[in-house]
């Protein structure tokens, strides 16, 4: 399968990883702490884009719509309503999620780039609406100083919050593949024709992924709240969304784990190189090119391709 | 195996990043200004960027601050509050700045101000126009070198319950600013000059190209005055398309900063005259020694008049160094303390930051397009002084805000 | 609200049209022939804008410097695209779609930075040239810009223009042939790679165009791109891929309900272009008119 990385003897990686990122803050400064919080939850936002993306074969190509609305959801039920910021967590995910359903339901009937464009004006009005609703969501100023519970508040507490809810959204996302639904969604990539003589509801399948993703990627919003305690308009913009899938494409959307690694390398890139230049943009779409041209299969699968050589290859691809 | 060897040299280029250290010397007093460099705000930020070098420039050759030199270092959050919050952390978390500045966009000036309460950081806002900086979300840690929204609608509002007019027109920019600043002159006007109306209002999208459908609609009311709340490029936008359509001979208009260098300056000899505004510096007035030498200095090192903008890069410097020379020594707590009331000789005469919400007391000239010989844009005529005690709202007013 | 406001609403609607068709339908033939989703587009008009803006300045700023800017851009941004072709993109004619949209981000983040490091970041002012100063009086005495009526004029100059050149010439003829079978054209021993760089080069062309005609009439600034070429987009599927006369209609529809929206419900006008397209493709799954694909 695709998800090479994680077979058995993959688990002991999977632990060293674990216990290193555990400790990392111990050893590193708070702002290395607060860069891997970042890094984190842009990874988990790309691979809930890349579970459509890149095992569904859907063209999400608006993604950051639901990100931005499970953290408006989150931040607002905290700001607004005076509940605890826990159910707050819970809340904005589960609104994204359902605006994954409903837009879901809207675009579904579309293919490729036609669903995308149609998911982007979707987006779009959201977006719209949000920037608009002065009232409601502070209009294009967003929302800051959200308050988040004191455990979780300090750079520390807010990268072990961050580190078990990615962790525990990447295990079921993980689950979720490996899962008879899992096997049929990518079947279904592979080839829908053929799936849906088999009798497979095609399209009850992609919906349920775009649920889980626009789930997914309001766990993201919700954690950027956690760490960044601010919301705002441009969360929801499609420029972001465009980044998440370039994410994906750079770590590899093949793999599992490659969104996470493409998110790492954007966050780093991004970081680093603006504290050079004002053209960070510049090197970033250098860097772009120079990746679609030469790993069309992202770094990750590039490298998978590489340690498993011609049969891996030969899998991922089919 | 190419690939493998670009690969290799694009992961050492990755690591290199994270692990370059920073090139600052122990001995010296790091300013990091996060703002957006790319865009259309650059108008603006270029210039307060500029005017703090200048001053930086002239610190460091009088002997710096407490035998220690003024630094500074940028970031281009390219108008992106996530970005630059992260920016301000990085460069308080990991460049270990002494202080924070910038930002031309409320967002993020709202998001890095909240960010430098929790850090206990002097911050430093530019040209953000947001209320909400000094008031509702203001705290001991932030500054506002700018006017607001409320402070250009009151001086706005003094000048215009000096007029005729009665039945008035709102128009502007949808977003935040605009209707901040049309909300501010509106309902300042109403308490000072009985009997005004308001007839209508209309509101276009941020980055509208076409004002002519408006312009019919508010032409076809026929108000005596118009309140243009625009920002940014649609400044520039609109008083072209006021001058398109004839507006600015029918009815006449204000417009804050609309006789701004930044304004008229990208115009030329196009723009049109006779619109109001309000600025809060020009280059040409007050006719000043300290003036001129400001304006000499800055044509000398970058070779163009300094903008609004500028004056605000400028003063924030000076404030630093006096701050920390008044403090007597490097330490947060004690550079607020000193900086708190103080009042130093600026271009425009003295300029004081008020102690009880960290405003800096700003006069606001109110004047009218016209041309000007000398240059080949034009500048404000008819230029009337609003001195900060005419119209900046109170400080009981300010903290009432705060809760 | 009256008939002349709407009246008015509907013209200014129409101005708007006539620069979004342009450049639409210059995103549509590159999409309809190449199968390039060209994200770079709206860089490209951006180009054209600031290339107005330095000519105009050169020669004068008046009425000449109109003209040659309006000769000129267009053709500065043909060359950068030509280049731009040549070098990268047809290398990449097969890759998939993604795949694509990605590269021509990347591509329009650069060129983002690259008209910066040209023009700086401040916006740029291209004033209207002398004889399309002032305006017309419209029904009920209301004044209508005399450089809208130029534009009203220009679009359907430019749509037919469009239709003869993909109908009536001999590299249009190949074009669509080869957009439906690039095999069959390449062995009858046409040069398919020179056809697909021409009509690579001829969208550009049209999206500089636009650039420049839109000019006069805003402030030219970075970022001017990013909601224009999302608008191209939307317009491009919801008229049909490829389809000229589609991007006319899915432009006009646009264009309109951007501009009468506002009418309905001033705070929220913007959502209106969105909302046609939602319904549009709805309805209609696969564009309006006939997709090339």
């Amino acid at each position: 399968m695709a998800t090479g990385i994680l077979n058995i003897k993959g688990r002991i990686w999977w632990i060293v990883a674990l216990v290193v990122l555990c400790l990392v803050p111990f050893v590193l400064p708070r702002f290395y702490v607060y860069l891997l919080s970042i890094i984190l939850l842009f990874g988990l936002f790309a691979m809930s884009n890349n579970f459509p993306l890149g095992f569904g074969g859907i063209y999400q190509l608006h993604h950051a719509v639901f990100y931005g609305v499970g953290a408006y959801g989150t931040a607002l039920v905290i700001t607004k309503s005076g509940l605890s910021p826990w159910i707050a967590f819970i809340v904005g995910p589960l609104i994204a999620a359902f605006l994954g359903l409903v837009m879901g339901i809207i675009c579904i009937r579309l293919s490729k780039l036609y669903f995308g464009m149609l998911q982007i004006s979707l987006g779009s009005l959201v977006w719209a609406v949000v920037y608009r609703w002065y009232s409601f969501t502070g209009g294009d100023d967003g929302i800051h100083g959200i308050s988040v519970p004191d455990i979780i508040s300090s750079y520390k507490g807010a990268y072990y919050f961050t580190l078990i809810v990615t962790g525990i959204s990447l295990y079921v996302l993980y689950r979720l593949l490996k899962s008879p639904y899992g096997s049929v969604l990518q079947g279904i990539r592979d080839n829908p024709v053929r799936s849906s003589m088999i009798g497979v509801n095609v399209k009850k399948h992609q919906l349920l992924a775009l649920v889980i993703a626009g789930f997914f990627a309001g766990v993201a919003g919700t954690l950027f709240v956690v760490v960044d305690n601010t919301v705002f308009p441009d969360m929801m913009f499609w420029t972001l969304s465009l980044e998440a899938v370039i994410m994906c494409l750079l770590g590899g959307w093949l793999t599992f784990l490659g969104p996470m690694l493409g998110a790492a390398l954007i966050v780093i890139i991004r970081t680093f190189v603006s504290t050079y230049t004002l053209y960070w943009a510049l090197v970033l779409g250098i860097i772009f090119t120079l990746v679609i041209f030469f790993l069309p299969n992202g770094v990750l699968g590039w490298i998978e391709d590489a340690v498993k050589r011609k049969p891996n290859l030969a899998e991922a691809k089919e | 195996m190419r690939r493998s060897v670009l690969f290799v040299v694009f992961m050492v280029f990755v690591m290199g990043l994270v692990w370059s250290q920073s090139g600052y010397s122990a001995n010296t007093i790091k300013v990091g200004i996060v703002d957006t460099y790319s865009g259309p705000a650059t108008t603006y930020t270029q210039d307060a960027l500029d005017g703090f070098k200048l001053a930086t420039e002239q610190i460091n050759a009088k002997g710096g601050i407490l035998g220690k030199k003024l630094e500074y270092t940028t970031r281009d959050e390219k108008f992106k509050p996530d970005i630059g919050l992260a920016m301000a952390k990085e460069l308080v978390l990991k460049e270990k700045v002494d202080i924070l500045a910038g930002t031309i966009n409320s967002g993020t000036a709202l998001a890095v101000s909240d960010f430098a309460k929790k850090e206990k950081m002097p911050f430093f806002v530019f040209y953000s126009k947001s209320e909400k900086i000094i008031g509702e979300k203001g705290h001991k840690y932030v500054f506002n070198m700018n006017e607001n929204t409320e402070m250009a609608g009151r001086a706005a509002a003094v000048a215009l319950s000096k007029k005729p007019y009665v039945k008035y027109w709102i128009a502007g920019d949808d977003y935040e600013y605009g209707h901040a600043i049309a909300d501010a002159t509106w309902n300042n006007l109403k308490k000072m000059k009985a009997g005004v109306q308001l007839l209508g209002q209309s509101w276009w999208k941020v980055g509208e190209a076409d004002f002519t459908p408006y312009i019919t609609q508010i032409l076809a009311a026929k108000p005596d005055f118009i309140i243009v709340a625009t920002g940014g490029s649609g400044m520039v936008n609109f008083q072209k398309a006021a001058k398109a359509t004839g507006l600015v001979q029918k009815i006449p208009f204000y417009q804050h900063t609309a006789n701004e260098l930044g304004t008229l300056l990208p115009q030329g000899k196009d723009a049109p005259e006779g619109v109001w505004g309000t600025s809060n510096y020009f280059f040409y007035y007050p006719e000043t020694p300290a003036n001129k030498a400001f304006v000499d200095d800055f044509r000398k090192a970058f070779n163009r008049y300094p903008k609004a903008s500028a004056l605000v890069g400028f003063m924030t410097a000076q404030f630093i160094a006096e701050g920390y020379k008044k403090a007597g020594k490097i330490d947060n707590e004690a550079f607020i303390k000193a900086i708190e009331g103080m009042s130093l000789d600026s271009p425009v005469g003295p300029l004081a930051i008020r102690a009880c919400d960290h405003q800096l007391e700003l006069p606001t000239y109110w004047g009218v397009t016209k041309k000007d010989p000398k240059y080949d844009f034009l500048i404000s005529g008819d230029i009337q002084v609003i001195a900060p005690k005419d119209y900046m709202p109170t400080c009981q007013d300010v903290l009432k805000l705060r809760k | 609200m009256d008939v002349t406001g709407v009246l008015n609403q509907v013209f200014v609607g129409l101005s708007r049209t006539v620069i979004l068709f342009i450049v639409s339908s210059g995103l549509s033939l590159i999409l309809g022939v190449l199968r390039i989703p060209n994200v770079a587009h709206g860089s490209l008009y951006m180009i054209g804008a600031f290339m107005a803006f330095t000519l105009s300045k050169l020669f004068g700023g008046g009425d000449m410097g109109f003209w040659m800017a309006l000769i000129g851009a267009p053709l500065a941004v043909a060359l950068i695209s030509l280049v731009a072709e040549r070098g990268i993109f047809q290398y990449l004619y097969e890759r998939e779609h993604l795949m694509l949209i990605l590269l021509t981000f990347a591509f329009s983040l650069v060129f983002g930075d690259l008209v910066k490091i040209v023009w700086g970041g401040e916006y740029k002012s291209v004033p209207v040239p002398y004889m399309f100063q002032g305006f017309i009086p419209l029904i009920g005495g209301l004044p209508f810009p005399l450089y809208n009526l130029f534009l009203l004029v220009c679009g359907p100059i430019i749509a037919i223009l469009l239709w003869l050149l993909v109908n009536k010439t001999k590299i249009g003829k190949i074009a669509r042939a080869a957009a439906v079978d690039m095999e069959m054209v390449g062995a009858v021993g046409i040069n398919v790679s020179w056809v697909f760089a021409s009509v690579f080069v001829i969208g550009c062309l049209l999206a500089g165009l636009g650039g420049v005609l839109v000019a006069p009439t805003v402030s030219v600034t970075l970022g001017m791109d990013h909601t224009l070429i999302i608008e191209a987009f939307l317009i491009v599927i919801m008229g049909g891929l490829g389809n000229i006369w589609g991007a006319l209609l899915g432009a006009l529809i646009f264009g309109l309900s951007q501009s009468l929206g506002i009418l309905i419900w001033p705070q929220f006008g913007i959502i209106f272009p969105y909302l046609a397209v939602v319904i549009v493709l709805i309805f209609r799954p696969t564009g309006l008119l006939k997709a090339t694909w």
